[in-house]
């Protein structure tokens, strides 16, 4: 019964709030006329019986408010008319609501669309079952740092580990795919069997390779994936028909896995690994792993377990020397994907949030100047009986509408940001296609404006209503005592706008700086005017369909010479900057008669330290070094002279000609590099040429050993073609070209600025979101000054008046308003400079030539933010300089 | 008035409101008199108090309101307790005896 009571008066309340009022102003109404005639029974006269009766009720109106704060559902009534009221408010003044709103709608926008970029990369679990189990494994090196897995290696780890439910190797690889539509360049990853139980992933037709598909001499079979099996294969639901030649031998299509399915990214094919045997070196790295823990298995622990294999293997191995593992680890494996791109990305959420909290901070500054042109309205309502909560709940709600208002515009506007920030990330960035505001990234949205919501709501209340608000009507309105206190807030804010925006632009400014300098590098060879073409034989072995291939290479580059406008070819192994770069390898010094027979016959003599060399190996034609520009210092390059039969040549680099042969020539010397193609005859060096930034132009240049391609032909190389003419002419003659030669081999094509370009992308990306970031913040941290000295010198303009009318110069008001601003500022710049001393640390690994510390840097940036909010201030203080002293004190 | 005050009182009011009532029907400068008598002056109830919790007992369903005429005519609000405030009445009585008694033996302790 009294639920059903209360029930009632709640809908009451809510509905019928206009009878209910009315209701309660009779019953006061009244009450307090009884109270008049029992004072007047009492035998004073009806005026002092007024008087005494509405002392004792202590206010109609009052009384009426602590009623409706006690009713039911009140919160809610009172949410509504805070609302309305707010909303009231903020239309009255739809200049400074305009501006409030966008500033809050750039920060959380900002933040929000640089968020779905940080969620999608870093945070999103992989797409597997229990995908936090999966890891990658690795080897470390002497050096402490993680490397891919030699075969032996990765079976002892397979075999005696106890912490995996599955581990698996695999390499991914480009080819040459044909016998479906059409011949594609295609990613391919050799596996071993268990790589799908690692991932938790069945075929979605067909079956997984068995222990016996991966035999040595087994028959040949593939995995395809989905969008290969519908767009390549025509999608039979039947794949007894399906055969594939892959890297010039037959392949039957046993299984087709789940769409969504591509790991490592890309790859297409999945094959058997070691159809051709395994390797039998413990140095040779050729494999890259991943496992899955059992269930209840930490990370930390199976570190321990392979650790102790690693160790184990490193103590009995008969292969000593740098390239044998001294350890082995594990990592999650989104930890692994996302490594290079989680420091950057990091870095640009902190430098959005930045960029939030200078917005938040003007938005604060617009409401405080609004909330002390209130003080009289705030009086009226608290004498009114609106008590001190009711006030702040009011604030609040203002801010909330503000900033969820502002929040909602700015999820509209990250929708596309999120477009433009995809295209312009580079193309590295792991898991960018899928990227866009997802859910959690809404969730994220609203969870920043509530919470800018209640910081700024809670800052403007806390101001507006401390004190005694009735002193707003005491002092006709103009709040003067509490101006004071607000002016200082206001102060105080905008010296935290100034340090956020100092350390935020000098992080701009070391990024911009590093680029510069990348960019100053001299890489080592041309960039313009290369179009490069990818193509990919066949792998053989044999010595005759080596030479085949040499002859292939040899007559392609014939005629890709004599394209118009093509001025010269060349080609190698990979051009520098490419994605996967060069193989390294170590390899020996030795005269003609110390030549080993055989591949194994390595082990024994790579123990010898004074033999050995460490280089990356290049293969390449003559006319590589001509077409990139690459110079040659001492000796020859290749030449015509140089054929499969004759002595084996080699051209070195400058940087390996010093290291490995200091104070002498290493011109005539002769090396075994056998290891890296399988050919065991000596190379002798022939040539010096410059050094080559090959591995991005922040990374020094690497010790290289070029072997000429007629000699020791690659099956995968790059085509460089150095052309006056227009790119898409000389692209389609190539292709032209290449299609009349061998119609089942397909090329990839691009400019060589493209991959130069692209090399950069991480930083440009960086360079250019955290300068823009940057920029907005200046700006607005300038507007933020703009609009506070102008406001005091508003405020102050009485003051002033009365200065000027007893005798102050315009100097003295203009030097009086700029100290008052440049103190603020220059707190402001001091805190900046200290704290981004203390943050630049953290982007260390991100910079190239200059120290985190770089006193140009941080003098510009500190002499462009002063410079900036002087003009910021010079505005108001001009404008207090032509006050005029009649005018200021009649308007008071 | 303090926040500790107003809580303590919190209780009693309704105590004392609900047994004012007890008496019969009335208006609020009825029960706020009614008070004062029955406390010896002790209680003094301000408008401000009174109100609040008249309409928040009535929300509660242990008071209803209707209007009708004073002594003098006036049309006032006048108040009755209810069969839920009876028992209200009941409960809270015994929750207070409780208490005095304990607060009572507490402060006799030595």
């Amino acid at each position: 019964m009294p639920l059903l009571v209360k029930a009632g008066s709640f809908l009451r309340n809510l509905f019928l709030t206009r009878r209910v009022d009315a209701d309660l102003d009779q019953e006061v109404h009244s009450h307090l006329e009884m109270l008049i005639e029992e004072k007047m029974r009492a035998g004073i006269t009806p005026a002092e019986a007024q008087r005494a009766a509405r002392i004792e009720l202590g206010g109609v109106a009052q009384v009426q408010e602590q009623v409706r704060e006690e009713r039911l559902g009140s919160w809610l009534h009172s949410a509504w008319s805070d609302c309305r009221y707010g909303l009231r408010h903020l239309r009255r003044n739809p200049g400074t609501t305009a501006v409030m709103v966008f500033t809050l709608a750039l920060g959380i926008g900002a933040s929000t669309a640089i968020f779905s970029v940080v969620y999608c990369v870093l945070l999103r679990p992989l797409p597997y079952a229990h995908a936090n189990r999966i890891v990658a494994v690795f080897e470390v090196t002497s050096h402490g740092q993680p490397s891919r897995l030699a075969d032996p290696n990765f079976d002892d780890f397979r075999d005696q580990s106890r912490s995996f439910e599955a581990i698996a190797k695999y390499d991914n690889y480009v080819t040459s795919v044909s016998g479906a539509t059409q011949p594609t360049r295609t990613m391919v990853a050799d596996i071993s069997p268990a790589f799908l139980r690692v991932f938790g992933v069945q075929p979605l037709l067909g079956r997984d390779f068995s222990d016996d598909d991966a035999k040595k001499g087994a028959g040949r079979s593939a995995l395809v994936s989905y969008g290969y099996w519908r767009q390549n294969l025509g999608a039979p639901a039947d794949l007894s028909q399906s055969h594939l030649r892959i890297d010039g031998a037959m392949y039957s299509v046993i299984g087709v896995l789940p769409a969504g399915f591509r790991f490592p990214a890309d790859v297409d094919l999945w094959l058997p690994a070691d159809l051709n045997g395994e390797g039998q070196s413990r140095t040779s790295h050729n494999y890259s792993a991943v496992g899955r823990l059992r269930s209840g298995v930490t990370v930390a622990q199976a570190n321990q377990d392979i650790s102790a294999i690693a160790r184990r293997i490193h103590d009995t191995s008969s292969e000593q020397g740098d390239y044998l593992l001294k350890d082995a680890m594990v990592l999650p494996l989104q930890r692994s994907l996302t490594g290079k791109a989680r420091l950057p990305l990091l870095v640009l959420l902190g430098a959005v949030g930045f960029l939030l909290l200078v917005a938040c901070a003007n938005v604060a500054n617009l409401l405080l100047a609004q909330a002390s042109v209130r003080a009289r309205e705030l009086a009226i309502r608290s004498a009114l009986g609106a008590g001190r909560g009711r006030l702040i709940r009011q604030f609040l709600t203002e801010a909330f509408l503000l900033s969820l208002v502002g929040g909602a515009l700015g999820v509209l506007g990250a929708f596309w940001g999120v477009a433009g920030l995809v295209a312009l990330a580079p193309g590295d960035l792991p898991r960018i296609e899928s990227i866009s505001i997802s859910i959690p990234v809404l969730l994220f949205a609203l969870l920043l404006s509530t919470a800018v919501a209640v910081g700024l709501g809670a800052s403007t209340a806390a101001r507006a209503t401390s004190g005694d608000l009735r002193q707003g009507l005491v002092e006709g309105g103009r709040g003067q005592a509490d101006s004071r206190g607000s002016r200082r807030l206001g102060q105080v804010i905008v010296a935290a706008q100034i340090a956020i925006t100092l350390a935020l632009v000098v992080g701009a400014g070391l990024l911009g700086r590093s680029l510069m300098r990348v960019l100053e590098v001299n890489p080592g060879f041309r960039v313009d005017k290369i179009v490069a073409m990818d193509v990919s034989l066949p792998w053989v072995n044999d010595p005759n369909a080596k030479a085949g291939q040499a002859i292939f290479y040899a007559n392609l580059i014939e005629r890709l010479r004599q394209i118009p406008g093509v001025r010269n070819v060349g080609a190698a192994s990979a051009l520098p900057l490419a994605e996967g770069g060069l193989p390294d390898g170590m390899f020996l010094l030795m005269t003609p008669d110390e030549v080993p027979k055989t591949v194994d016959d390595f082990g024994a003599l790579s123990q010898q330290k004074e033999r050995i060399g460490i280089a990356d190996f290049c293969v390449a034609s003559n006319g590589y070094f001509q077409v990139l520009g690459i110079p040659l210092i001492r000796g020859r390059i290749f030449d015509e002279h140089d054929g499969g039969n004759s002595l084996h040549v080699a051209v070195i680099s400058e940087s390996l000609a010093r290291e490995r042969w200091p104070n002498q020539d290493a011109i005539g010397h002769t090396i075994e590099f056998g290891n890296m193609d399988g050919d065991l005859r000596l190379l002798t060096i022939v040539g010096i040429v410059g050094d080559t930034r090959e591995y991005g132009l922040d990374a020094p240049p690497r010790p290289t050993v070029y072997v000429d391609l007629f000699q020791r032909p690659s099956p995968a190389i790059t085509i460089a073609m150095l052309s006056d003419g227009d790119t898409r002419s000389v692209t389609a003659a190539a292709r032209g070209i290449l299609q009349e030669m061998n119609p089942e081999l397909p090329a990839k094509f691009q400019t060589f600025s493209q991959v130069y370009s692209a090399s950069l992308g991480s930083r440009r990306f960086n360079v250019v979101l955290i300068g823009f970031f940057g920029l907005v913040a200046l700006l607005l941290a300038t507007a933020g000054v703009f609009g506070v000295m102008a406001y005091a010198v508003n405020r102050r303009t009485h003051e002033i008046g009365v200065r000027v009318a007893l005798g102050a110069g315009s100097g003295d008001v203009l030097r009086m308003v700029i100290a008052e601003g440049m103190r603020a500022i220059l707190i402001g710049v001091g805190i900046g400079i200290v704290g981004a001393l203390v943050l630049t640390r953290t982007v260390q690994s991100l910079l190239f030539g200059v120290t985190s510390t770089d006193p140009l840097t941080f003098g510009a940036v500190t002499l462009l933010l002063v410079g900036t909010a002087l003009l910021a201030c010079l505005v108001p203080a001009r404008r207090a300089m032509k006050v005029d002293p009649m005018v200021a004190l009649r308007y008071e | 008035m303090s926040p500790e005050q107003t809580s303590l009182l919190q209780g009693t009011l309704d105590l004392l409101i609900l047994k004012s009532l007890r008496a019969g029907e009335m208006h609020g400068l009825g029960v706020s008199r009614r008070i004062e008598q029955l406390t010896g002056g002790t209680f003094v109830v301000k408008p401000g108090s009174l109100f609040p919790a008249l309409h928040r007992m009535e929300e509660e369903g242990w008071i209803s309101a209707f209007w009708g005429e004073s002594e003098n005519n006036r049309r006032a609000k006048y108040y009755r307790l209810s069969k839920a405030g009876e028992k209200q009445l009941e409960a809270e009585t015994k929750r207070w005896s409780r208490i005095s008694l304990a607060i009572g033996q507490a402060l006799e302790a030595s």
